[in-house]
């Protein structure tokens, strides 16, 4: 038990992290932390050494906040920019940006852009950015991950960058 | 451009393309503006999110954090059965179900061979019913000799015969 918290210690703050930008809810990311160390702690025989400790849990984390979000919308309508993405057309309306919105920016700067421009996104569109920018996973990995086609996830990443392009532009024009 | 080109753009710049398509990709962005413009754009996003994910610290003490999962573990540990039950509920199912089997099997070929078979039944002759003696032959020669007691005839209780 003493190792085990150990671990904890070592990565309580990247566990929290990942929840935190998938849900954008500070008590919702502190309770699922928590649920997942727990479901670490009865899994870790099932734990091979494939990969790292901190990404095992990691997947813990994705999955478990996966779960949550499904319920949440199960108890609201979708949204609108959700039904523009499956009728496939909001993204090909959108202008192409042709001014990098980042470029020059510090990367504290960057950073804090970035996360504002992120909690602006649907949570699809959140989720899959972060397993394929954050979490480097490939098309395969994130349809599994997410339980859709990889078709779904090429519309949904590529809606989403675009999305965020146009949001980094407003942001830069507001400063 | 269409959407699926679009999208095949995308997966050329994530490395996603099996080479053949990704070398007739880097052809198409030679010759098709449209296309270079919104792979800058694409490509500007990506690096941006390369380590511009905001990082984040739990807010709230790391002992009181491994506290709350310390409880929790010891919760769900005590909640679980003991597996010594378990195994036993086990064993009585794993011995139930051929015995089980066997019952049914057993019934199905009683009532079978039993009443529909008439002639394999064994033959029985009252060899003296004032008595209270019964005698069964089979065809393979098997005899059973029955005596009833207590004798259930007034013959019997007055000879005192029979008491075995």
């Amino acid at each position: 038990m003493e190792a085990f918290e150990e671990l904890v210690a070592r990565h309580r703050d990247k566990i929290y992290a990942r929840a935190f930008s998938m849900m954008r809810n500070e008590q919702e990311a502190v309770d699922l932390s928590q649920e997942a160390w727990v479901k670490g702690w009865q899994r870790l025989k099932q734990f091979q050494g494939d990969s790292s400790f901190g990404t095992w849990m990691t997947r813990i984390i994705i999955n478990l906040c996966l779960d949550q979000l499904r319920k949440h919308k199960r108890q609201r309508t979708e949204s609108i920019e959700a039904m523009d993405e499956d009728s496939g057309g909001v993204e090909r309306q959108m202008p192409v940006i042709t001014v990098n919105p980042t470029a020059g920016l510090e990367r504290a700067e960057l950073r804090q852009r970035i996360d504002k421009a992120m909690e602006l996104l649907s949570h699809e569109h959140r989720t899959v950015l972060i397993l394929h920018e954050f979490e480097e996973m490939e098309y395969k990995q994130i349809a599994k991950t997410m339980d859709c086609s990889i078709g779904t996830v090429m519309s949904r990443l590529f809606y989403a960058r675009r999305k965020l392009a146009a949001l980094l532009t407003d942001l830069k024009k507001a400063e | 451009m269409d959407y699926d080109a679009q999208l095949k753009l995308q997966a050329y710049l994530d490395g996603e393309l099996p080479e053949a398509e990704a070398k007739d990709m880097a052809k198409c962005l030679a010759r098709d503006q449209d296309a270079t413009v919104l792979l800058a754009e694409l490509k500007n996003t990506r690096q941006a999110l390369a380590g511009g994910e905001m990082p984040r610290q739990l807010p709230e003490s790391g002992e009181f954090f491994w506290s709350k999962i310390e409880r929790e573990i010891e919760r769900s540990e005590l909640s679980q059965p003991a597996p010594a039950h378990e195994s036993l509920l086990a064993r009585w199912r794993r011995l139930l179900v051929p015995v089980s089997a066997a019952a049914v099997l057993g019934i199905i070929i009683l009532v079978m061979v039993g009443p529909s078979n008439s002639s394999l039944a064994p033959e029985s002759e009252v060899a003296s019913e004032d008595s209270g003696s019964f005698v069964y032959r089979d065809e393979s020669g098997t005899t059973l000799v029955w005596l009833s007691y207590p004798a259930e005839n007034d013959i019997a209780d007055e000879t005192g015969g029979n008491r075995l």
